[in-house]
């Protein structure tokens, strides 16, 4: 009697969350995969009432032959490659450091937070700006107003200027920005993960090591890197998992042509391509894109969990 | 270990090493702060260039020789950037957007949790399972079937699209329920004694207690409306609703080549700035939040 | 407010699903409290007393039996409408509130006609504070109070809404031991002043013994022996009953009955009648033993404690179930370690025989 009270209150209590998770959790992964496995699929063909789609992978493959989708691919996974390592190496080097100080940690550990809270967009923005040639390059009549604050540092120490983003750029130049630009970004989240990972390592170990006189470096490879494992493991997932993701920060510096003047499209991801595919009204190939990332960081999370099973110490 | 390695182990010169270890100690530590201040370098510089550039008059700026400090402080690049991105309707919008969605939110995350951690009920703990499984998909597989749903609701271009898809959160539901799960059983019988019904222990008792979790949540929730960008671009990019993001995008579409970077910089200014006020005021908050979380906004 | 307890019963559903055992915490308890007194529950832990005190709260539900405060019927009642007040082992204080908004927190839930005022709700809280004795301490937090103090808070916040029934679960374990025996005289007087009908929890004998009218000693969720504290322990119920009061603890032989005499071992110790021969334990009482040289029990000293009034003469007896005998004599028997036995007569009503098969007393006649 007072039990089954319970239940029925128990299920009062869950149900607002219950019925929107049922709307818009539970019946797209159905409907998602429903509609990547019929030929063709779109939300105007459907409506139209008389056609009956046939069950099939063509979306997969269809997805996998588009020369856009493997560009997208390629460009997600060397973001990905490139930036994960570098922002992993950067944030546990600041973290270690800022973690052996004591003067100035508190204010040093606010401004590398900072990063933190911005919005994507606005501060891409800030950095298109920055990398930005005012004027004309590119063309057959250069006319340069201003180089940018970059290139105005890299030639007062002797280099040349580059053409990082405006028209007649080259994808590699581009790469580089929004590598830079992703790892800025990224680091506040793993020097918080990993400052707070070092925090909870036992003081004795330090202690013994130098007992027996080891030096820094030693320290830092042979003892504090390897417990700190765990949480640099944890960094590095959530770092791929993000990198999969990486979209608005492109639009931020890019703008919505995803590529310099000359090149639109060319800096697309698949987050992007889904989007594209999405707005032209192609919801079974969107469909099969998403479920593609999804397996892709699904495999991913699990070599990354496998490897670091073998490597995370304890 | 032999007798003599012994000896000369022990005759050491240990005021040479001594004073050979202090320098090594003290170049090390000079090195670490060196690195520590190009880094914070790095990173506030762009936040520098932002503010000085949306200070300097248009031909200030495209001076070949740049300057690290206005000439002169043109402060109009921000009247100028408030009209032309119509900055006065975006703020707004995501205000509305952010305020409603946060006290919906948090209302559904704290019974949800509640249910969770403190009622009974049959598979209570395959349901929870299954929901902290849905945190492994990513969002974009939701998004194409919820933007179907949202249209065929008749809810495009309205801020009902940009609030209800994103009231559940399975995180915050499962950062709350922790939360109260850690709240000793006693005081709920000691309230049950003291005559409380469960709705009022709820939110006498485990609310007050969860507070710092509810206030990172909320943090969390409102910094996600206002850096929200691809999903109100899909369902909601007109006049009437466009939220922030999107507007400051729209305003400025052009990145590169001949643009105004002051009234541009004076915009990502102002768009900037409300962050980092919640920034200085609930630093401890967030950051609590974001490391047990783990997701951006 | 007397509490009729009618054949109280809690039965446990086993936690492992294959296995269907149940688990019998209380089973038929059967008793009367009468108004106006403060009764200990004690055992063992796992006995069934803070069962048993849950159940009069109503936090659990009996599975038979029922439950009266004074002639209304309260077993379906829940706790929320009991008007009961419950202090906790841990005392479970609202870490968010003050000590006045704690104390004040019961009567904020106060429904209908019970509604009272601000200002009544003050002038009470104000008054069950100064009860406890912590009228100085009302905005602080209980994070800002030590142990003895957040007791008395418990205690205002269990008494402020004037309840039917007070009960108290393991008041004073979080204690430490002078803050204890000061506490258990305060809980004791707070209950002859208000004279609200008290129940409380222990396992510590000596605590129970020291403060309640009447006592009601479990094991195994069966009540064992109820009455009054010097009652119990010079009267037990079975062997224990016996063993559970007393510090130092009864001194357990391994004995027998035949031809009208007892032995312990081989000893004689006494002469009885009404108990036919048979294996029997028995049990002597530290304070149950006289030196004397021509005494029939005989034991090996080991260790003699001087605990100043007293002398406590520890020894080894071949019939002894533990190992060893303690027995407490008055501090003017002079006594010399080397001597190779020590001799004792018993005290006759200090010595206690049980059955062997069901461990119940057997009562004799001193001849």
């Amino acid at each position: 009697m007072v039990e089954s009270k319970q239940q029925w209150k128990a299920w009062l209590y869950l149900s607002p969350a219950i019925a929107l998770l049922l709307v818009f959790t539970v019946w797209p992964i159905v409907n998602t995969v429903r509609m990547a496995l019929l030929e063709d699929y779109s939300i105007a063909a459907a409506s139209g009432g008389d056609r009956v789609f046939s069950l099939g992978i063509g979306n997969f493959v269809k997805v996998a032959q588009y020369q856009n989708f493997l560009t997208c691919l390629k460009n997600t996974a060397l973001l990905c490659v490139a930036t994960v390592p570098i922002s992993t190496l950067l944030a546990l080097l600041v973290a270690v450091a800022l973690n052996s100080i004591k003067p100035l940690r508190k204010t040093l550990q606010t401004i590398f937070f900072l990063p933190y809270v911005t919005n994507s967009i606005a501060i891409g923005m800030v950095f298109a700006a920055m990398f930005n040639i005012v004027g004309s390059v590119g063309t057959r009549r250069p006319n340069i107003v201003t180089l940018g604050i970059i290139n105005n540092v890299i030639e007062f120490f002797g280099g040349h200027y580059v053409n990082w983003i405006n028209t007649g750029s080259s994808y590699w130049a581009n790469m580089i920005v929004l590598i830079i630009y992703i790892v800025w970004n990224a680091l506040p989240f793993k020097i918080l993960i990993l400052l707070g990972g070092l925090q909870s390592i036992n003081k004795q170990y330090y202690e013994a090591a130098k007992v027996d006189s080891t030096p820094r470096w030693r320290v830092l490879w042979r003892i504090t890197v390897p417990l700190l494992s765990p949480m640099i493991a944890y960094v590095v997932i959530t770092g791929f998992i993000g990198g999969f993701k990486e979209y608005t920060s492109i639009v931020g510096i890019f703008g919505e042509s995803l590529g310099p003047a000359h090149a639109p499209g060319r800096l697309n991801t698949m987050v992007g391509f889904i989007y594209e595919a999405l707005e032209q009204y192609h919801q079974g190939r969107a469909s099969a894109a998403a479920l593609i990332l999804f397996a892709i960081i699904l495999v991913v999370t699990l070599i990354n969990l496998q490897v670091s099973k073998k490597r995370v110490h304890y | 270990m032999s007798q003599q390695t012994l000896k000369v182990m022990q005759s050491r010169d240990l005021k040479r090493t001594t004073s050979k270890q202090n320098i090594g100690h003290t170049l090390g530590t000079v090195g670490i702060y060196a690195f520590l201040l190009f880094m914070a370098l790095v990173v506030l510089f762009p936040f520098y260039w932002m503010v000085i550039s949306s200070l300097k008059s248009l031909a200030e700026y495209r001076m070949s020789k740049p300057t690290f400090w206005p000439q002169t402080l043109l402060l109009s690049n921000y009247r100028d950037a408030f009209t032309t991105a119509n900055l006065g309707r975006l703020f707004l919008n995501t205000a509305y957007v952010g305020i409603v969605s946060t006290l919906l939110s948090l209302f559904i995350t704290i019974i949800t949790a509640f249910a969770f951690a403190r009622l009974d009920f049959k598979g209570k703990d395959l349901l929870f399972a299954a929901l902290l499984g849905t945190m492994m998909i990513p969002g974009e597989l939701f998004t194409i079937t919820n933007y179907i749903t949202v249209n065929s609701f008749g809810w495009t271009h309205t801020f009902t699209a940009l609030i209800v898809p994103f009231l559940v959160s399975v995180f915050y539901i499962y950062l709350l329920r922790q939360n109260f799960l850690q709240i000793p059983n006693e005081l709920y019988l000691a309230a049950k004694v003291d005559g409380t019904s469960d709705w009022k222990y709820l939110w006498k008792v485990m609310v007050p207690l969860a507070l710092p979790t509810l206030i990172s949540i909320t943090i969390l929730k409102m910094m996600g409306a206002w850096n929200s960008y691809i999903w109100p671009r899909l369902v909601a990019n007109d006049d009437m609703h466009r939220l922030v993001t999107n507007g400051l995008r729209n305003a400025f579409k052009d990145t590169s080549g001949e643009v105004n970077y002051p009234v541009q910089m004076a915009a990502v200014a102002l768009v900037s700035a409300p962050l980092f006020m919640v920034f200085i005021f609930l630093r401890k908050y967030i950051m609590a939040g974001v490391s047990r979380s783990g997701i951006k906004g | 407010m007397k509490i009729v307890l009618q054949h109280l019963t809690k039965i446990f559903p086993s936690r492992n699903k294959k296995s269907d055992e149940e688990v019998v915490a209380v089973s038929d308890f059967d008793f009367e409290i009468p108004d106006g007194k403060l009764i200990g529950l004690l055992g063992p832990s796992g006995c069934g007393k803070s069962t048993t005190l849950y159940m009069i709260s109503g936090l659990q539900k009996p599975s038979s039996g029922k439950i009266f405060f004074g002639d209304d019927d309260v077993t379906e009642l829940s706790t929320e409408n009991r008007g009961i007040g419950l202090v906790f082992q841990n005392y479970a204080l609202y870490p968010h509130m003050t000590v006045k908004q704690n104390i004040l927190f019961p009567l904020q839930n106060l429904k209908g006609e019970d509604k009272m005022t601000k200002e009544q709700m003050l002038q009470r809280a104000y008054e069950a504070a100064k009860l406890v004795q912590i009228e100085q301490l009302l905005d602080r937090k209980p994070s800002e109070l030590s142990g003895g103090q957040q007791q008395r808070v418990a205690i205002a916040r269990a008494l402020v809404k004037m309840p039917r029934v007070l009960l108290l679960d393991e008041p004073l374990s979080n204690l430490d031991a002078r803050l204890r025996l000061q506490t258990r005289e305060e809980i004791r007087r707070i209950q002859k002043e208000t004279g609200i009908t008290t129940v409380f929890v222990t396992h510590d004998q000596e605590e129970a013994m020291s403060i309640s009218d009447m006592i009601v000693v479990m094991k195994a969720g069966v009540v064992q022996q109820i009455g009054q504290p010097q009652d119990v322990y010079d009267d037990p119920a079975n062997l224990f009953v016996a063993k559970f009061l007393g510090t130092p603890p009864i001194n357990v032989f391994d004995g027998h009955v035949k031809g009208g005499k007892l032995y312990v071992g081989e000893d004689a110790v006494l002469e009885i009648g009404g108990v036919a021969d048979q294996e029997v334990a028995v049990g002597i009482r530290p304070e149950g033993f006289v030196l004397d040289d021509n005494g029939p029990l005989v034991c090996k000293p080991v260790n003699v404690e001087v605990m100043g009034r007293d002398v406590s003469v520890v020894s080894t007896h071949p019939a002894s179930v533990n190992p060893l005998v303690r027995s407490i004599i008055n501090a003017d028997n002079r006594f010399d370690l080397g001597n190779e036995s020590v001799r004792y007569t018993i005290k006759p009503h200090k010595i206690f025989i049980f059955s062997k098969d069901n461990e119940e007393r057997l009562r004799f006649e001193v001849k």
